[in-house]
């Protein structure tokens, strides 16, 4: 889960550099063409050639502002997801601990209840906890009694539906739509 | 629940830009010879990166724009009282110190442009006839010296002023530098690390 989410985060981050070097190269292309046409002005030699450097010195200089601002509104996206991620994170991470006090796990069962919720195997959980596997077997049957689920999968679920009622009251599947569909036009 | 936030100080464009006219004075300095085609077109180069710079400051990046860093001795003067007494505060863009010297920086880079330009004109045509050397170290314009007085005089003026503001940019990297260094000891490599490419 964790993987997945910053590899989400840093391909939007990667795509800003390689905007921002277009930006740079074009600026640095618009400069000399700019100081080219100045000289050709004030040389006097108005005529057709002058009139195309001008256009091209003015298209470079849009291209550099609408790809500044396109950088900056790529910044800003990039920065609120990031953050939209932390609290996406800080989220799941209460809700757990609140269920995992209503249900009233020991220290040991809340430990092998995130390890299996971050979807590790038994034998995992036994490594990283350096306790024997059968230990983890019953750890989680205790857990899944407690939580009144059957299944690892059924534990997971319940979070799961937990948050996605949550995202739908703030409106993640339409960002904007109206929070009654159907009659719009 | 405290949400912890990162906060990004440099943002790729002030990275990019920042190296940028990093490595073209270095290079400049150590490569390129003194009013070759290479030297007007390095001044071409940082006129371009400055004035993209210049421009991110008004529609760049929260921490880019020069709202967040306002040029303010009083403020650069509280700063220095906020070190002698060991606080350290958090700043989201340069410290008021930083600050004084990014202007200082730029305005000297500006004086150097102007100045540069003023002598050299536009930048020259660059054909196959011109070898690598020659671009590189060749003086530029030698043979054209049949300019009227007055011409000379003003070419003198900004002789001189290019060679004053670019000492003067020598000294303004070296407390630059200096400054990073002290600012790193005092509150930490994050101070580097936020202009490095990847950093934070």
């Amino acid at each position: 889960m964790t993987n997945g989410a910053i590899t989400t985060t840093q391909r939007g981050d990667r795509r800003i550099p390689v905007v921002v070097a277009i930006v740079v190269v074009q600026a640095i292309a618009a400069v000399f063409f700019i100081a080219d046409a100045a000289v050709d002005i004030t040389a006097g030699e108005w005529g057709l050639h002058i009139l195309a450097e001008v256009l091209i010195a003015l298209a470079l200089l849009a291209g550099v502002a609408l790809g500044a601002w396109q950088t900056r509104r790529m910044f800003e996206t990039a920065h609120r997801n990031e953050q939209a991620l932390q609290i996406a994170r800080g989220a799941v991470a209460e809700i757990m601990a609140s269920r995992f006090i209503e249900w009233r796990l020991t220290d040991a069962e809340t430990e092998v209840a995130l390890f299996a919720l971050k979807g590790c195997e038994t034998p995992e959980i036994a490594d990283l906890r350096q306790v024997a596997e059968g230990t983890v077997r019953a750890q989680l049957t205790a857990i899944y009694a407690k939580a009144g689920v059957s299944s690892r999968h059924a534990l997971s679920s319940l979070f799961l539906e937990d948050l996605i009622e949550v995202s739908t009251d703030k409106g993640i599947f339409g960002k904007g739509a109206p929070p009654e569909g159907g009659d719009a036009n | 629940m405290t949400v912890h936030t990162p906060t990004r100080r440099w943002d790729p464009l002030v990275k990019i830009t920042h190296w940028g006219v990093a490595a073209v004075v270095v290079v400049n300095a150590l490569i390129v010879g003194e009013g070759s085609i290479a030297h007007i077109y390095a001044g071409y180069t940082l006129a371009a990166l400055l004035a993209l710079r210049i421009l991110w400051g008004f529609i760049g990046t929260y921490s880019a724009r020069f709202s967040s860093f306002k040029p303010s001795p009083s403020r650069a003067l509280g700063h220095i009282a906020d070190i002698r007494a060991g606080r350290h505060e958090v700043h989201k863009s340069h410290n008021p110190l930083g600050a004084l010297m990014a202007y200082a920086l730029w305005a000297c880079l500006a004086v150097i442009i102007a100045s540069g330009i003023g002598m050299a004109g536009a930048p020259p045509a660059v054909d196959a006839s011109i070898s690598a050397s020659e671009f590189i170290s060749g003086e530029y314009g030698e043979g054209s010296e049949g300019s009227e007085r007055e011409e000379s005089q003003a070419e003198e003026l900004f002789e001189e002023v290019h060679e004053i503001a670019v000492n003067l940019l020598y000294v303004l990297i070296a407390l630059h530098i200096a400054g990073v260094a002290f600012e790193t000891a005092r509150s930490g490599k994050r101070t580097i690390t936020a202009m490095l490419p990847g950093g934070k």
